[in-house]
């Protein structure tokens, strides 16, 4: 059983992971996570609808996180991680964790898909699961 | 028609770590500082503006200037009481200004005082478990620090000008090396490359000598119209320019504590700050060229190296260069954080921005012992605060 760290911040069906968000129909802006309101100052109907975002994307840049972070960011057997903000297209660009690829072979501009992490997994086998990005091997690097 | 606004008086108590004395007490210190400063005493305090903490203080409803006011001095004054966060101290600043620039007061005290929690910032009370608070979303599905979002622009520079990890560091070499004659900064011990290279990796690429620890501290100015600016004999320092901003629909910058951005063309980095400085300037009537003193928020030294490229004083990817050669140290073209900035200070957050325009008064009346900028004339600040509030101020003598 796997419960996401939030409600209505990703979708997995048959496509895969899909991360949740908002488009603006007035002005063709997206947002992640789902917004109540359109942010741009110029669009004037503000029509929005939830959509699934597109599930890959470049690096735009990362870092690594060296240090636990507070608890409310629960992880078994803690160590270093990547955290990447990814390029979705369309003015998008998403933060999360990287997975799949080792801390020393990060690159900047690599193809990225989304993709399930587990976090934790407790006794009864119930896992909390984030979403996560990690090397899209269907594209050569740009 | 405005009315012309001066400095009077800046006071500041020193900044570190101050268990035994509390939020209150180190307000008081300040404000009593700066109105002696000013050569003026209470009863000519004609309003109090307070940067309001959720900390400690200020009643629990961020009422930190009714506080002061009810310990020191009950003589009928307004007080008011500003939010901003980082950036707090600054929008005092603009409403003290205000108040004076107006006619409706002639003399008006300015107040930031901050003790901080150990660790990390806690979340406030009564956020919601859920997708609508981003502080959440980040903590729970990346663990996402403030560092981290300071080392994803870091990485970015390094990759787009070709940084290095050594300059990176020399940000953190030269912030210290100017706090070694500042007597209010924490932090005072001049520093080396290999050291500051040698702290521990906290978000690559930055280590932990190059991140603004949270300290405790409080800063205070007087503000005044005309017929006050000769009161204390010290040397007049004029408000050429001071604005607050929030955000652009677009700003690319990587904004605490969201977990994405919505990017568009030709839309600032950072643009709370950069359109506070510029909305300063133009109310200045000046530009880059004409400032000597930087004072910015250096939370890593990644802001060192990027913030004066955002605010046009030289092109994007300059900064290496510029501080590689010297060109920002104290006698510099433009001396940046002269007092050693949050490097060396750590952040005591709602009294960062009043610390700042302290700091660039005593520069621009040429009592900034120990790191005195030669012959400054014209000092800048510039903050940032959660909320996406910019705030800057120009001063002249």
């Amino acid at each position: 059983m796997q419960i996401p760290v939030a409600e209505g911040l990703f979708a997995v069906n048959g496509a895969g992971v899909q991360l949740i968000g908002t488009r603006c129909c007035s002005c063709d802006t997206l947002y992640f996570p789902q917004t109540p309101g359109c942010r741009n100052p110029l669009c004037r109907d503000k029509q929005l609808e939830q959509v699934l975002l597109p599930d890959r994307g470049t690096l735009y840049s990362y870092t690594v996180q060296r240090y636990q972070p507070p608890a409310l960011f629960a992880m078994d057997a803690w160590s270093p991680y990547a955290l990447g903000l990814v390029d979705l297209g369309h003015g998008l660009r998403v933060m999360g964790m990287l997975d799949d690829v080792p801390l020393d072979k990060i690159a900047i501009g690599m193809a990225l898909k989304l993709s399930l992490r587990t976090l934790t997994t407790d006794e009864n086998g119930q896992s909390r699961v984030t979403y996560a990005f990690v090397p899209d091997t269907t594209k050569d690097h740009a | 028609m405005t009315k012309p606004v001066h400095v009077l008086g800046a006071g500041a108590h020193p900044w570190g770590k101050w268990p035994n004395r509390s939020q209150l007490q180190l307000a008081i210190d300040a404000l009593a500082m700066a109105i002696d400063d000013a050569g003026l005493s209470w009863p000519e305090i004609q309003g109090l503006v307070a940067a309001s903490s959720r900390f400690e203080g200020g009643m629990g409803w961020g009422l930190h200037a009714n506080e002061v006011v009810q310990a020191v001095a009950e003589q009928g004054i307004p007080c008011v009481n500003v939010g901003g966060a980082c950036a707090a101290g600054a929008i005092a600043f603009q409403t003290a200004y205000s108040m004076i620039a107006s006619g409706q007061c002639d003399v008006v005290a300015v107040l930031g005082a901050e003790r901080m929690p150990k660790g990390f910032i806690p979340r406030p009370p009564g956020s919601q478990d859920d997708i609508t608070d981003s502080d959440y979303l980040r903590w729970v599905a990346m663990g996402a620090t403030n560092p981290a979002y300071w080392a994803i622009e870091a990485n970015r520079r390094k990759h787009d000008f070709g940084t290095t990890d050594a300059t990176l560091a020399q940000a953190s070499v030269l912030m210290r090396r100017n706090a070694a004659g500042n007597r209010l900064a924490r932090f005072r011990n001049p520093t080396t490359i290999d050291e500051v290279l040698a702290s521990p990796m906290v978000s690559d690429p930055l280590h932990l000598l190059e991140i603004c620890p949270v300290s405790d501290g409080a800063a205070a100015l007087i503000l005044g119209s005309e017929q006050y600016v000769q009161r204390s004999g010290k040397r007049p320092v004029h408000v050429a320019g001071c604005a607050i901003a929030t955000g652009q629909f677009g700003d690319p910058g990587r904004r605490i504590p969201t977990i994405s951005s919505t990017v568009r063309d030709d839309v600032s980095h950072t643009s709370e700050v950069t359109t506070a400085v510029q909305r300063a300037l133009a109310m200045a009537g000046m530009g880059p060229n004409d400032i000597d003193i930087l004072e910015m928020a250096d939370n890593t030294a990644w802001h060192l190296l990027a913030w004066p490229e955002l605010f046009g004083f030289y092109e994007a990817g300059q900064g290496d260069w510029m501080l590689n050669n010297g060109k920002l140290d104290i006698g510099g073209d433009l001396a940046v954080n002269p007092s050693g900035g949050f490097l060396s200070f750590g952040e005591a957050t709602t009294a960062q921005a009043v610390l700042q325009v302290c700091e660039l008064t005593w520069q621009l009346r040429g009592e900034a012992q120990g790191h005195q900028v030669p012959d400054a004339r014209v000092g800048m600040s510039a903050v940032l605060g959660l909320g996406a509030n910019g705030g800057s101020v120009i001063l002249k003598t």
